[in-house]
């Protein structure tokens, strides 16, 4: 099949920045990164990027496609190079480019380092008899242990994009795959770190993480662990803490948020002071909905008797995600993943393996 | 609860073009911004269902969804406390919980899916339901964006109800995060080429300004706790939008409304430019086309004035 590519070629030596098309003919079953090297073989060897396994898994030729970030050895070109499409190929984002598709992942991995990304264990002298973990507490960090350091979530970060010293994504998801593993003794002390300024109340929620990764990490879930974990053991202080704060004590009294009293809450009472004449503007337009006589739900009894028994529960903390993950993983490749296309049906197709949650569908 | 429904209903039906259609009750869950500070955008919503042919069956008992917050801070209190607005959205006997809120789709939409597929969950969160006095949740409700039932089963009628049209006025589409991303999760359109608000637009008769920003995030989550971060993502569309030419920006979300009207005070002080660009609700923008009185659309709330489009529009 011929495929067709538009390239960012970019020298930073010369800051010479030129997007030039090529066409290669390319077996129907390449991908993105099978054409890039019959550009590099047969069209222009001076292409510059990186690439290793070719089978998604050490994360190395992560960069964009139409502006996405994607990991070119997983995306197929069949059904692109079909309907004619000649995708834009790009470097990723947040990070500088050093050559064409190659960036500098020194950032990224200064980052990385700051979440100090390696087992603390905390013991001088390992225990004699061996230490066994369940799975149901190694399910914890399942995904975030997916992570392949391929800087797909970094590229379309919001808050980096906004703020180059947020940890990011990728960083702070390994910073869960840490707080969450049984071993590691360094929790509270990691959480303080990671609570910081540019740290995990830095997050704009904009899922563009989510959506990228190309491992099913979801670093937006492993941030939103990290901060049901900080608050879980009292680490409150940022005011991302006090404001996520605010909507719980909203949610239990009067049902509804508490709009103009989560200034005060989140930010204290002297910024809130500073704000007044902001918070005036809004006023007059009804932005600011007087706090008495609050906006109550009907009720909000049953809500406030919901907390108080699911605190009882022992769910609290990054479980209370966790718990989700299972039925939200089902969705992905029920969906999403298969395109709706079922593999097992088509005429010349294998037979369906025995799977051993189908048991009692199949006896 | 303020919602004008039979009054419009009736003259809907007059208003119906040749047998007209059969009306669709839908549970409505307006959240904690259409309740309070966005009140304009609740009793537009409730002025412009009607006229697409629903009746919006307005949840009583139900709380915030939590946003990103109770998420965050105490995931299982969020996912009963949503469990819990499912289960009253079921017991009106609708299908389809609507919402108009990008934070509450998403939130409400992954609390389903929870319940949903896995039994075992539903089961407890269920039992802890009943305990407090809340009737279990059989997992039966589906979660909408009102721009999805605008951009999906009602288009057909949308040009038809927007009769008196938008004269060309030339609208920024402002998607916002949570109703894209993740995109398995919400599902209606691709997540970085959406059209549904161009498409409104169009057949509202305005012309759809396109700019790259219109699917990024305008900041509001964090504005409060790491202000010169979410100003630094606010200014983006807005800019973009003003350079393409754009007489207003139109967005699903009322915490991207409430960021990109409230705080572009905030960018002016900042930055010393003054955009004044007046940004619209997205039942605002359908009802204006749609004829809806001034009473209904309650441009005065804005901080932004919306003279200008008015003005445009009126000419």
């Amino acid at each position: 099949m011929q495929v067709g590519l538009k390239i960012w070629r970019y020298d930073s030596k010369t800051g010479d920045r030129a997007l030039r098309e090529y066409e290669v003919d390319a077996p129907e079953e390449a991908t993105l990164l099978d054409c890039l090297d019959l550009v590099k073989d047969k069209h222009d060897g001076s292409l510059a990027y990186r690439k290793s396994c070719r089978m998604m898994i050490c994360g190395s030729c992560g960069m964009r496609m139409d502006g996405a970030a994607v990991l070119a050895c997983k995306v197929r070109m069949y059904d692109i190079a079909k309907e004619g499409r000649v995708p834009v190929i790009s470097a990723m984002g947040n990070l500088p480019i050093i050559k064409d598709l190659v960036v500098d992942m020194d950032p990224f991995w200064e980052k990385m380092r700051a979440v100090d990304p390696y087992l603390q264990p905390r013991f001088d002298q390992a225990e004699e008899r061996e230490n066994v973990i369940s799975q149901p507490r190694m399910d914890v960090i399942h995904k975030e242990s997916l992570c392949i350091n391929c800087g797909c979530c970094v590229s379309e970060c919001n808050s980096m994009e906004a703020d180059p010293d947020f940890l990011g994504p990728a960083a702070l998801a390994k910073g869960m795959r840490f707080v969450g593993d049984p071993r590691d003794g360094a929790t509270i002390e990691r959480l303080e770190k990671y609570s910081e300024p540019h740290g995990l109340w830095d997050c704009t929620r904009c899922y563009f993480c989510n959506e990228r990764c190309p491992k099913g990490v979801d670093p937006r879930d492993a941030i939103a662990k990290l901060g049901a974990e900080a608050m879980k053991n009292g680490i409150d202080r940022d005011m991302g803490a006090k404001h996520a704060k605010w909507f719980v004590t909203s949610a239990k009294t009067t049902g509804w948020l508490r709009e103009t009293e989560l200034v005060p809450k989140t930010q204290g009472i002297v910024s809130s002071i500073k704000e007044m004449k902001f918070a005036m503007g809004l006023a007059v337009k009804g932005k600011v909905p007087p706090p008495f006589p609050p906006h109550v739900a009907a009720e909000v009894h049953e809500s406030r008797a919901l907390f108080d028994l699911v605190k009882t529960q022992g769910r609290d903390g990054a479980a209370g995600i966790v718990q989700g993950e299972k039925a939200l993983g089902r969705i992905e490749s029920h969906h999403a993943a298969s395109g709706g296309r079922d593999p097992y049906t088509e005429a010349d197709s294998a037979p369906r393996p025995y799977l051993p949650s189908e048991r009692e569908e199949t006896a | 609860m303020g919602c004008p429904v039979t009054i419009i209903f009736g003259r809907t039906l007059r208003n119906t073009p040749l047998g007209g259609y059969t009306v669709k009750k839908l549970a409505y869950y307006k959240g904690c911004l259409a309740s309070l500070s966005a009140k304009e955008l609740d009793i537009s919503t409730c002025a412009l269902a009607p006229k697409l042919g629903y009746e919006l069956i307005e949840l009583e008992s139900v709380t915030c969804c939590g946003a990103g917050d109770i998420h965050e801070a105490e995931p299982d209190y969020y996912l009963h406390l949503n469990a819990r607005i499912l289960s009253y959205a079921e017991a009106t006997g609708c299908d389809t919980l609507m919402t108009v809120c990008n934070v509450c789709t998403l939130n409400l939409r992954q609390a389903n899916y929870q319940l949903q597929i896995d039994e075992d969950l539903r089961q407890r969160v269920n039992d802890n339901l009943e305990r407090v006095g809340v009737p279990p949740y059989s997992g039966s409700v589906e979660v909408k964006h009102f721009l999805w039932l605008i951009a999906g089963e009602s288009f057909g009628t949308l040009k038809t109800v927007a009769h008196k049209g938008l004269k060309g006025l030339k609208i920024a589409p402002f998607y916002g995060c949570q109703i894209l991303r993740p995109s398995k999760l919400m599902g209606f359109e691709d997540p970085d080429k959406p059209s549904s608000l161009e498409r409104i637009i169009e057949a509202c008769g305005g012309e759809a300004i396109d700019y790259p920003a219109k699917i990024k995030c305008c900041g509001f989550p964090i504005i409060q706790a790491r202000e010169e971060t979410a100003l630094a993502e606010l200014i983006q569309p807005i800019e973009q939008a003003m350079e393409a030419g754009a007489d207003a920006m139109v967005t699903p979300c009322p915490l991207c409304h409430l960021s990109l009207d409230a705080w572009q005070s905030k960018l002016k002080k900042q930055t010393g430019r003054d955009f004044a660009m007046p940004i619209l609700h997205l039942s605002q923008l359908v009802g204006v086309a749609a004829g809806l009185t001034d009473a209904e659309l309650k441009f005065r709330r804005h901080v932004v004035s919306v003279d200008p489009v008015i003005e445009k529009l009126s000419v």
